[in-house]
C-alpha cells in the first residue's frame, strides 16, 4: 500500500494537482494577509468565496463570458469585505461575528439567491458551457521541458495570477506607502493615527484588497476547479486559509508555502481515497488534521523564537550590568 | 431610572434589528412569490395559529422541540464566548454527543432509568473532552482557538462518519444508519406522540444551572471577569488558563449533551451524515441572549418560530426555507452592531445625566433652603 502511495506521489501529475488545489487556499491566504496586517481578523472568507464562486457563475452565465465572470467575482468579493467593513467599523458589530454572519449568507444564503436567480436547487451544473471556463494556459518552451513543463505548464489562468500575486502582495505590504500604512496600523493604530494616517479608511482598503483576493478564489472554485457552483463547495478552504496566513506568519511567501503544504494534504487525500484498505473518510480529514498540526507547530516555533531573542536580549543586558 | 430605560432601548434596539431582517425578508419573498401576503402570513402567523386564526397546540408542540437543541448549543456558546474565547466547535461537539449516546444506547444494556443518564454522560463528557483541544492550544501555545475548532468540526464530523460507515452501520437499510438503541436509552415524550420530549424540561433545568453557574459562583465570576478583561484577571490572582480551559470543557459537556438529547429523544437510530447546524444557531442565539443564558430559551424559541415558519412557507408558499439563513444573518448582524441607533442611546444618556444634575441641584437646593 505505501509503495503504491509513493510511487503515485512520486509523478508529475500529483504534484500538478497539488499546484491546482493549491491555488484557491493561496488567494484566501493572502486575503487573510492582508486584512491581518491591517489588524482585522476576516473569518467571513469561506463566505465570501462561496457567494462570489456563485455570483462568478451566474454573471458568466449571463455575459457567457468567463473574464466578466471573473471581474464580478472580484466586484462582488469586494463589496462583501466592505460591507463587513461597514458593520465592523462604522456599527461597531465584533468582525468575528460579522464574518460569521456572512459565512451564513454564504451557507444557505447562496442556495436561496441562486433559486432566485435561476429557480435551479443546490447546483449550477446544467447552466456550464465552455465559454463560462477560465481557460487553461500553455507556456511555450516551459510546456516542453520534461517533468518540469508536466508540472507547472497547462494550469488555470488564476494559478498563475495568484502565485503572482504572492510578489503583487509582498511588493504592496513592503515597497508602497499604502503598505507601510496597513503595517502600521496593524502593528499600533493608536500611533499610526497620530501621525496622520486614517486608520478607518486603511482598514477599510485592506478590506477590499482582501475581498478581491478572496473573490478571485471564488471564481476559481466554481469557473475551474469543479466547472460549476455547488452549496458546500468551499468546504472549509476559507478557514483553511486563516490557519495558513496563521502558520506563514502573517507573511505572503510564508502562506504561500502553508498553502501548498494543505495542497499536499488535499491532494494526497484525494489520491488515497481511490485506495484499497484506506477510510475514505478518515483521508477526508487529512487536510483538517495538518492544519491543526500545522497551528501547534507554528506556535510552538514562536514560543521558541520569543524565548530566543528574550535570552539574547538578557545575555546583551547582563554585562552591561556587570560593568557598573 | 436611567438603567430602565437602556434596558428599554436594548429592547427596542433588538426589536429594530428584527424589523430590519424581516424587512430584507419581505424583499426576497416578493422577488420569489407574487403573494407576499399569504407567504408571511405562513411565516408569521402559521407556526402558532391555524388558518381560521385558532391556537394550534400541535404546531406549537413542534416548535418548542425544536429548541431543546438549540437551548444546549445556545448554553454551551453562552460560556465558551463569556471568557472572550470564540470556540466554534460546539457544532461538532453535538455530533459527538449524539453519536456516542446512541452508541452505548444500542450496545451496552443498563437498568430503565440509570441507561439513558450514561449515554447522555458518556456523549456530553466525550465532546467536553474534545474541547480540551482547541482550549490548551491557546491556553498554552497561544494558537487561534478560532481556526483550531473550525478543524476540530470537521475531523469530529469524518471521524465519526468513518466508525458510522466501517463499524456501526445497519447494512439492511438503504441509508447510512446505526442500528435502533433500546427502549431504555430513549428519551420519554412529554406531551404523547409528539417529537416534544422530557428533554425540554432538561433544557430549562440547564439554563437555571449554568445561570447561577456564571453568576452566583467563584468560577462563573472569573469565566466572565477573564472576558471582559484578562490583564485585569490575571494581575488580580486568577488562574487565567485553568479558567478558560474550565468554560470551554463546559461549553463542550452542554453541546455534547445536547447532541445526545436530540438524537434519543427525536430519532430512533443515528442517522446524521453531516454537521446538524445546531452549533452555529447555538451562535446566533448567545448573541441574541448577549451571553446571558436566561434569555437562551426566548432567544431559541424566536429562532424556532422563525425556522418553522421558512418551513411553513416554503411547503405552502413556494419560496426556498434556506431564506432563513439570510434573514438570521441581518438580525445577526444588527444585533452585535454596538453603533446600530447609537445616537439614540447617546441622547438618552445625556437625558438622563441632565436629570440627575437637575435632582441633585433641587434636592442641594432644597436642602440649603431647609439650613437658611
Amino acid at each position: 500500500m505505501w509503495e503504491q502511495l509513493f510511487e503515485m506521489i512520486f509523478k508529475p501529475d500529483f504534484l500538478f494537482s497539488v499546484i491546482r488545489i493549491t491555488s484557491p487556499i493561496l488567494f484566501a491566504a493572502l486575503a487573510a494577509v492582508v486584512a491581518e496586517k491591517a489588524g482585522v481578523t476576516n473569518i467571513g472568507l469561506e463566505g465570501i468565496m462561496s457567494i462570489t464562486a456563485l455570483f462568478g457563475t451566474l454573471i458568466s452565465y449571463w455575459t457567457q463570458s468567463w473574464a466578466v465572470g471573473v471581474l464580478g467575482a472580484l466586484i462582488v468579493g469586494i463589496a462583501l469585505a466592505l460591507l463587513l467593513g461597514f458593520f465592523a467599523l462604522k456599527l461597531k458589530t465584533d468582525i468575528i461575528l460579522g464574518g460569521i454572519a456572512l459565512n451564513m449568507i454564504g451557507g444557505g444564503g447562496t442556495i436561496f439567491l441562486l433559486y432566485l436567480f435561476t429557480g435551479l436547487r443546490g447546483n449550477t451544473g446544467e447552466l456550464t458551457t465552455p465559454e463560462m471556463l477560465i481557460p487553461q494556459v500553455n507556456i511555450p518552451l516551459l510546456k516542453d521541458i520534461p517533468v518540469v513543463g508536466e508540472i507547472l505548464s497547462g494550469h488555470s489562468l488564476l494559478t498563475y495570477i495568484a502565485f503572482f500575486m504572492v510578489f503583487l502582495t509582498w511588493l504592496m505590504l513592503y515597497k508602497t506607502s499604502l503598505g507601510l500604512n496597513i503595517r502600521a496600523v496593524g502593528e499600533n493604530q493608536n500611533a499610526a493615527d497620530s501621525v496622520g494616517v486614517s486608520v478607518v479608511r486603511i482598514k477599510y482598503i485592506a478590506l477590499g484588497i482582501s475581498g478581491a483576493l478572496a473573490g478571485l478564489g471564488g471564481a476559481y472554485m466554481s469557473m475551474y476547479y469543479s466547472r460549476s457552483w455547488n452549496s458546500g463547495m468551499i468546504a472549509g478552504r476559507g478557514f483553511i486559509a486563516l490557519a495558513a496566513q496563521a502558520m506563514g506568519q502573517g507573511e505572503p511567501t510564508g502562506s504561500m508555502w502553508s498553502s501548498l503544504l494543505f495542497g499536499l494534504a488535499n491532494a494526497l487525500k484525494n489520491k488515497m481515497e481511490g485506495m484499497q484498505g484506506m477510510s475514505s473518510y478518515l483521508v477526508a480529514s487529512i487536510p483538517y488534521v495538518v492544519t491543526v498540526l500545522g497551528l501547534v507547530i507554528y506556535a510552538v516555533a514562536t514560543i521558541r523564537r520569543v524565548k530566543k531573542t528574550r535570552r539574547a536580549q538578557n545575555a546583551m543586558t547582563a554585562p552591561a550590568g556587570e560593568e557598573k | 431610572m436611567r438603567n430602565k430605560r437602556m434596558f428599554l432601548f436594548e429592547a427596542a434596539r433588538g426589536f429594530a434589528a428584527i424589523l430590519l431582517a424581516l424587512a430584507v425578508a419581505v424583499i426576497f419573498i416578493a422577488l420569489c412569490t407574487d403573494d407576499v401576503g399569504g407567504a408571511l402570513e405562513q411565516m408569521l402567523l402559521r407556526p402558532l395559529f391555524a388558518k381560521n386564526g385558532t391556537f394550534n397546540a400541535n404546531s406549537l408542540w413542534v416548535v418548542l422541540s425544536r429548541m431543546i437543541p438549540t437551548i444546549f448549543t445556545g448554553l454551551a456558546v453562552c460560556v465558551m464566548f463569556s471568557a472572550n474565547q470564540f470556540n466554534l466547535a460546539a457544532e461538532g461537539g453535538v455530533m459527538l454527543g449524539g453519536f456516542l449516546a446512541t452508541l452505548v444506547g444500542i450496545y451496552v444494556p443498563m437498568a430503565a432509568g440509570l441507561h439513558l443518564v450514561v449515554c447522555l454522560l458518556v456523549g456530553a463528557v466525550a465532546a467536553a473532552l474534545t474541547m480540551l483541544l482547541p482550549a490548551l492550544l491557546k491556553v498554552k501555545l497561544g494558537a487561534s482557538e478560532m481556526v483550531s475548532s473550525l478543524m476540530l468540526n470537521y475531523i469530529i464530523m469524518y471521524v465519526v462518519l468513518h466508525f458510522l460507515n466501517n463499524n456501526f452501520a445497519d447494512r439492511s437499510k438503504g441509508s447510512t444508519q446505526t442500528f435502533p438503541f433500546l427502549q431504555t436509552a430513549a428519551v420519554p415524550d412529554l406531551v404523547p406522540n409528539t417529537d416534544l420530549t422530557w428533554g425540554f424540561v432538561i433544557a430549562l433545568v440547564f439554563v437555571a444551572l449554568v445561570a447561577v453557574f456564571l453568576f452566583r459562583t467563584r468560577w462563573g465570576y472569573a469565566i466572565r471577569m477573564i472576558g471582559i478583561n484578562q490583564a485585569f484577571s490575571k494581575y488580580s490572582g486568577m488562574k487565567v488558563g485553568s479558567v478558560i480551559v474550565l468554560s470551554q470543557v463546559i461549553g463542550g459537556f452542554l453541546a455534547g449533551l445536547g447532541g445526545g438529547i436530540e438524537v434519543l429523544g427525536r430519532y430512533s437510530t443515528f442517522l446524521w451524515r453531516e454537521l446538524p447546524g445546531y452549533g452555529w444557531t447555538g451562535v446566533t442565539i448567545a448573541i441574541l441572549a448577549k451571553n446571558n443564558p436566561l434569555m437562551v430559551p426566548f432567544a431559541a424559541f424566536f429562532m424556532a418560530y422563525l425556522e418553522r415558519g421558512c418551513e411553513l412557507m416554503r411547503t405552502n408558499a413556494g419560496v426556498p426555507a434556506e431564506m432563513l439563513d439570510i434573514i438570521q444573518a441581518v438580525i445577526f448582524l444588527f444585533f452585535a452592531a454596538e453603533q446600530f441607533l447609537a445616537r439614540y442611546r447617546q441622547k438618552l444618556v445625556v437625558k438622563g445625566a441632565r436629570e440627575e444634575m437637575k435632582q441633585a441641584f433641587d434636592s442641594e437646593a432644597a436642602a440649603k433652603g431647609g439650613n437658611a
